[in-house]
């Protein structure tokens, strides 16, 4: 049998997790075709590529969440055919999800050994183990505490604790560094050279190509189900990479920067929540403004509080010189307010409903005349949107839940231009969608404030803010606590302001 | 992901013909219970005992209809059973005071408010979760029942002992409009109306959007208070009309009659294909739902199995249909 080869060093010691010629499809869709895949022990294997690529069908047939439908995959030298989740684990195959699996109302210790209290040496066993575990990855967190109290990098450390205690010879990481702060991160690549060192093994999924050029030692790039490639990192340069996922050369990763900025439209004069104090922000038009803060700052608790998704003691807002009252979404949405959502799945999409609903949804109001909705009319909606957006969808009824997460994307943020939005809100608008739907993500950007719109654009990505952005305030502690030019401000500056403790 | 989609046929193919019956078992066991049944019993084809099967529809398809919207909507409406047997007591007790054209009236104005009661309950606090509108409605059905029983110290009232006129119910019970019977009409007339608004208007979108997913459909602007508002007075009027056709056909009214309706109600809606945790379902397949348990129940009766089995059937179907529709949940969302 041929192998497609992947090029490496001639001294790279025997591979660990064999993956040959595995194919899978799903109902229209083939979502792995001959993938061949080889991982050694003691690398960090990275594995990129856009949504809809095939990364996380491959990790669910490794972890026997779905069956591959042919090919062969070899873990230590076993031909692995029929698996559970559970055999895997004790094979030493470990998987760390990006939503993390971890039972919020048991402590730490009994995460960790979860199902095995009675062969762990029970209460006492299981809470001394657990210690030292964690202590072997340098935490330091309570095995006694429950995990809803602990910050998602926590968290991270103990599923990384739980993949050691089955003496894991693989982890496969899926995103890890989605909600992380960039100190938290630093503390990750730290464990994951430890565990490196230890001879694990390490598969490492990621959109972020700074992180595979990071630490990552092999990197396979897919798209479309297929291994496109698979190189030594040192071997590779970052435009080669991106232009192999997404199968064209892209210029640069942003398109330049829109400068249209005219009066002020929105002035919050105050908002006051339990999180947020005497918050103040001015919005011109055709303006993009950047929000910058830690997760928990208050940054999501501001637009949220804008929007009238949450209740607020006191506010008071101005939109075009004109206070308003919004109390509720509906409101925001009358006055010509937007927003897109943080969390897309639970927020922003009904996954079992097609795409021309999810697009139709915030002009439904004015779709509907005498109670009835003029479904015709809703149909162009969604035409003109899918168009419009460029979304990949093999047609307007499809159910959304099938797309890959760019194309959901921008389905929602057509929903939101349907209605010519005065101010839009996107809170992480970029967030797990692939390189080349970022690229139009941030064309319409520019097209919405060149229209005569204005943003307010909530990143965890710096770059991002830094390259999209007129004006850029910090928000630290539920406080606009900076203001900066993203033009001559540093990223550095910028960061330091937003972790500043008041 | 993108390319290779198969393009989507309009017209039915034998494949295609195959993958509605998998999708909609229903209609395979509608048809089994009809085959099996007029084998066994040949009497069970004929025209008297469909007459028949439609009289016992009546009451139990008012009821399952307004269900099907609270359901859809991601929510349960356990007090049906007593807005029922509330509804009943009112009416035949108000026939001779005011005159049964009144009485029904009044008996309609009452289911409204029940519904419309849950849902103030439901939205004051804050109760976004079907398990919270379960125990909500639960205690409201104990309520309803108890206030049925007080207002007849638990006397039951017989609808032939009225002095006055009850031309109204008798022709609900054995009336004609050409070959249909008159409730008959009065449920294909629900139907339509309900069938509208479910396909066709934003109040029936805002009802699925709602069971689809309640915190996007909100901070899309579609108006989730009032949709609950909605649903539930839906149900309690629905039921309200049940408990009318329910008096006509056994002219009587018993402060607990309505109890066993809440479990039937929920078990045709389920049936029918409309998902329990909502967001999909239709009150036509509530129809089919409904069909199948009286055709279910029909054909116990006619093979001679006792009713304390019967009971247990019912229970066994509720959870096999549960199950399916879980099964088939983790396929799609998978």
């Amino acid at each position: 049998m041929v192998v497609a080869s992947a090029p490496e060093a001639p001294s790279a010691p025997e591979a660990l997790l064999h993956v040959k010629d595995v194919s899978k499809a799903f109902p229209g869709v083939k979502a792995l075709d001959r993938v061949t895949l080889d991982v050694r022990p003691g690398r960090v294997h990275g594995i990129v590529g856009e949504n809809g690529a095939g990364k996380s069908t491959l990790m669910k047939i490794l972890s026997g969440v779905y069956e591959k439908d042919s090919g062969e995959i070899v873990f230590e030298g076993n031909v692995i055919d029929k698996i559970t989740p559970v055999q895997s684990m004790n094979m030493g195959l470990s998987i760390i999800y990006q939503e993390l699996n971890l039972v919020n109302t048991m402590t730490v210790g009994e995460n960790i050994f979860l199902g095995r209290f009675s062969e762990s040496g029970g209460r006492a066993g299981v809470h001394a183990k657990a210690k030292a575990l964690l202590k072997s990855i340098g935490s330091k967190v309570s095995t006694y505490r429950q995990v809803s109290e602990l910050s998602v990098s926590d968290k991270q450390m103990v599923e990384i604790a739980k993949a050691l205690s089955f003496d894991s010879k693989l982890i496969i990481m899926d995103e890890p560094s989605s909600s992380l702060t960039a100190d938290e991160m630093e503390k990750l690549v730290q464990i994951i050279h430890d565990l490196k060192s230890k001879g694990i093994a390490i598969i490492y999924i990621s959109h972020k190509l700074d992180e595979i050029f990071g630490f990552c030692d092999v990197v396979t790039v897919m798209r479309d189900g297929r291994v496109i490639a698979t190189r030594d990192v040192s071997s590779i340069t970052r435009n080669e990479m991106i232009s192999m996922m997404v199968g064209r050369t892209i210029e640069n990763e942003f398109p330049p920067r829109p400068d249209c900025a005219g009066e002020t439209i929105l002035e919050i004069k105050n908002i006051n929540t339990r999180k947020l104090k005497d918050v103040k922000l001015t919005l011109r038009k055709g303006e993009i403004l950047g929000l910058v803060g830690l997760v928990g700052s208050g940054r999501t608790e501001l637009v949220r509080a804008l929007f009238g998704a949450d209740k607020v003691a006191k506010k008071s807002i101005y939109l075009e010189g004109r206070p308003v009252k919004i109390s509720s979404p509906m409101d925001a949405i009358r006055l010509g307010l937007a927003m897109v959502p943080e969390d897309r799945k639970l927020q922003g999409l009904l996954l079992g409903f097609s795409v021309e609903q999810n697009i139709s949804l915030a002009v439904l109001a004015r779709l509907t005349e005498y109670g009835f909705i003029n479904t015709k009319e809703e149909a162009a909606v969604g035409d003109r949107q899918i168009k419009a957006l460029n979304v990949r969808t093999p047609s307007a009824k499809t159910k959304i839940r099938t797309l890959s997460g760019g194309n959901q994307q921008k389905a929602i943020l057509g929903r939101w231009l349907e209605m010519s939005p005065k101010v839009l809100v996107l809170d992480e608008p970029t967030k797990g969608v692939d390189v080349g739907a970022k690229y139009e993500i941030y064309l319409l950007m520019k097209k919405i404030v060149e229209a005569g719109g204005a943003i307010i654009l909530i990143s965890s990505e710096l770059p991002e803010v830094l390259n999209m952005s007129n004006r850029v305030n910090t928000i630290c502690e539920g406080r606009i606590n900076g203001e900066f030019d993203p033009v001559t401000a540093s990223a550095d500056e910028i960061m330091a302001k937003a972790f500043e403790f008041a | 992901m993108s390319a290779a989609t198969q393009p989507v046929g309009r017209r039915v193919s034998p494949r295609a013909a195959g993958d509605f019956l998998k999708n909609n078992p229903i209609y395979v066991a509608i048809a089994l219970l009809v085959i099996v049944t007029s084998v066994v019993e040949p009497k069970f084809l004929t025209l008297n005992n469909f007459d028949n099967i439609v009289r016992q529809f009546g009451v139990l398809i008012f009821a399952a209809l307004g269900m099907t919207f609270v359901i859809m909507a991601g929510f349960l409406d356990l007090s049906i059973g007593g807005i029922i047997s509330l509804v009943a007591v009112v009416t035949v007790t108000l026939i001779d005071p005011i005159g049964q054209g009144p009485a029904i009236l009044v008996g309609l104005a009452v289911g409204l408010a029940c519904g419309l009661l849950n849902s103030i309950l439901i939205v004051a606090s804050g109760a976004l979760t079907q398990a919270e509108s379960l125990f909500i409605t639960f205690g409201m059905s104990l309520v309803y029942g108890a206030v049925a029983l007080m207002y007849v110290q638990g006397v039951t009232q017989f609808l032939t002992y009225s002095e006055s006129d009850i031309s109204i119910f008798e022709a609900l019970n054995s009336g004609q409009i050409g070959f249909l019977s008159v409730a008959t009409v009065v449920f294909l007339v629900c139907l339509a109306i309900l069938a509208v608004i479910e396909k066709r208007t934003y109040m029936g979108r805002s009802v699925v959007l709602t069971g689809g997913n309640k915190v996007a459909a909100r901070l899309a602007g579609i108006p989730i208070s009032r949709t609950i508002v909605m649903i539930y007075a839906i149900s309690g009027l629905l039921s309200a009309i049940g408990a009318i056709v329910l008096i006509s056909r056994v002219t009587l009214a018993d402060p607990t009659m309505g109890t066993p309706y809440m479990t039937q109600a929920i078990l045709a809606v389920v049936v029918g294909g409309t998902a329990l945790i909502g967001g999909r379902g239709s009150v036509l397949w509530t129809v089919a739902g409904a069909f199948l348990l009286i055709l279910l129940n029909n054909c116990l009766n006619l093979l001679g199995v006792s009713s304390y089995v019967q009971f247990m059937i019912w229970g066994v179907v509720l959870i096999a249909v549960i199950w399916l529709d879980a099964v088939k949940e983790t396929r799609v969302s998978g």
